[in-house]
């Protein structure tokens, strides 16, 4: 489904992915760990091209899709849902517009469709009395099922996530998560950066280790934590676990 | 002579009032035009320089707009006003009127666009890469997530622009256009009494002010309260 080839992305010429080549199926999870300044986020992000990528390639359904114009981009990214470490939700919108602003804006539903579509959602992540409220009333697991509600609103094909537990009270982690492994066991397609070894253990089909703008160390699970070989690997779950 | 000859000289006698009054439409009438075409200016300047900002994008009408902030900021008003009225349209019949709302909006937008990029670029860049996230394109997360929240606040610092331009406006006088400024001063040149015709200008402009400062009150409030909720 995601074909990455020779991925590198410099930052005003300091290398933050130096060739990165992955490919990813249809239905894995792929979960990303690694030490802060790895790449790893920048790489979710190039994924969708909300970096641009400095060389190599990215094939989605096996069209190249590092140098569209800006129209096929915004059409890559529809089919792309990402949730972020901060939420990012539309403070001046209420929850419900705050689901369908993208799909009526973007014709892809009529507005009675994306009503009835962000009712669903709002019942699929728990929450179907906050139709009417703002982010502001909400607390942070909250808004951050909410932010997944948004993006599922899309039909996205893939879901990104970037550490999107990063920035919730510990009591609120569990939520999210709880509502990323529905997803997950739903059969969508999810590449998530986080430092949640838990998550990673039980949900992922595949950990993926990064270091130093690369994947250092990647296997299912199982093996992943139970016998890893790299000894950056070694030293960073002595550290985490 | 009393206080009460003077007034009944100064406002009663001869209509006098009505220059006041005509001039008090004058001055409203100006600020309400200069003030749209301020903010249409103002929105314009502050989009293209926020995208170049942040996209690197639209470099030349950003290049442009810095000549004019930089040129309407760095001159007094009156000078751009006389500029307007005996050059740009010294051949061109129009109205005094006219040329005083395409000079004073020009003015008025340098600082509104001042005012709306700060409030664009207030606004988290979280907001603008979740809207793109979502496949919007760059006009669509301005339009419907950007600029609502920038626009909602800097509404009051857009209000004291506003107040700030009904003042300016008072040097409408240097090309003879009748505001109220203009109004007090032709009533001192006929009377020959100045106390009562300009402090009842003052007051005038000062009660509108009072006024309008009071609205943006409201209104912060307002908003204040919205932000809570």
């Amino acid at each position: 489904m995601i074909d990455v080839k020779n991925l590198t992305k410099d930052f005003h010429n300091t290398k933050v992915l130096c060739g990165i080549t992955e490919h990813i199926e249809k239905g894995e999870k792929v979960v990303i760990i690694g030490p802060s300044g790895s790449g790893k986020s920048t790489f979710l992000r190039c994924l969708n091209l909300m970096e641009q990528p400095t060389g190599g390639e990215i094939f989605f359904d096996g069209k190249e899709i590092t140098h569209l114009h800006d129209k096929e981009i915004n059409e890559v990214r529809m089919r792309m849902g990402m949730v972020f470490q901060h939420f990012n939700l539309f403070p001046h919108l209420t929850i419900q517009q705050n689901i369908t602003l993208a799909p009526v804006k973007l014709k892809r539903m009529d507005a009675a469709a994306a009503d009835k579509k962000a009712k669903e959602l709002l019942e699929r992540v728990g929450l179907p009395d906050k139709a009417k409220a703002y982010p502001s009333q909400l607390s942070g697991g909250q808004k951050q099922r909410i932010a997944i509600a948004r993006a599922l609103a899309m039909n996205p094909e893939v879901m990104l996530f970037d550490e999107p537990t990063s920035a919730l009270d510990p009591e609120m982690v569990g939520e999210v998560l709880q509502l990323m492994k529905q997803l997950a066991d739903d059969g969508m397609t999810m590449i998530v950066v986080t430092h949640e070894m838990g998550f990673a253990k039980e949900v992922a089909s595949r950990v993926m280790f990064m270091a130093d703008g690369g994947v250092v160390e990647q296997n299912n699970p199982k093996e992943f934590f139970r016998s890893p070989k790299n000894p950056r690997l070694r030293e960073f779950l002595s550290k985490v676990l | 002579m009393g206080f009460a000859d003077s007034f009944r000289q100064n406002f009663i006698e001869a209509d006098r009032w009505s220059y006041l009054w005509n001039g008090l439409c004058t001055t409203l009438l100006i600020t309400f035009f200069a003030v749209i075409l301020g903010l249409i200016l103002g929105f314009l300047v502050a989009i293209i320089r926020s995208t170049y900002l942040r996209t690197h994008k639209l470099l030349i009408p950003d290049l442009i707009c810095r000549l004019y902030l930089t040129v309407i900021r760095g001159t007094p008003v009156v000078v751009q006003l006389l500029i307007i009225y005996f050059v740009i349209f010294a051949t061109v019949p129009v109205s005094k009127t006219f040329v005083a709302v395409v000079a004073f909006g020009i003015n008025s937008g340098a600082y509104v666009a001042e005012i709306v990029r700060g409030g664009i670029m207030s606004i988290d860049v979280g907001q603008l890469e979740a809207g793109r996230s979502l496949g919007l394109n760059y006009t669509q997360t301005m339009r419907y997530i950007i600029l609502p929240q920038a626009f909602k606040n800097v509404l009051p610092a857009l209000a004291n622009e506003c107040i700030v331009l009904l003042k300016e406006t008072s040097v409408a006088g240097y090309i003879a256009i009748e505001d109220l400024t203009k109004g007090g001063d032709i009533i001192r040149s006929q009377t020959f009494s100045a106390f009562l015709p300009l402090l009842a200008v003052a007051a005038i402009y000062l009660f509108m002010v009072v006024i309008l400062t009071k609205l943006v009150g409201i209104l912060e409030r307002r908003l204040a309260a919205n932000d809570r909720r």
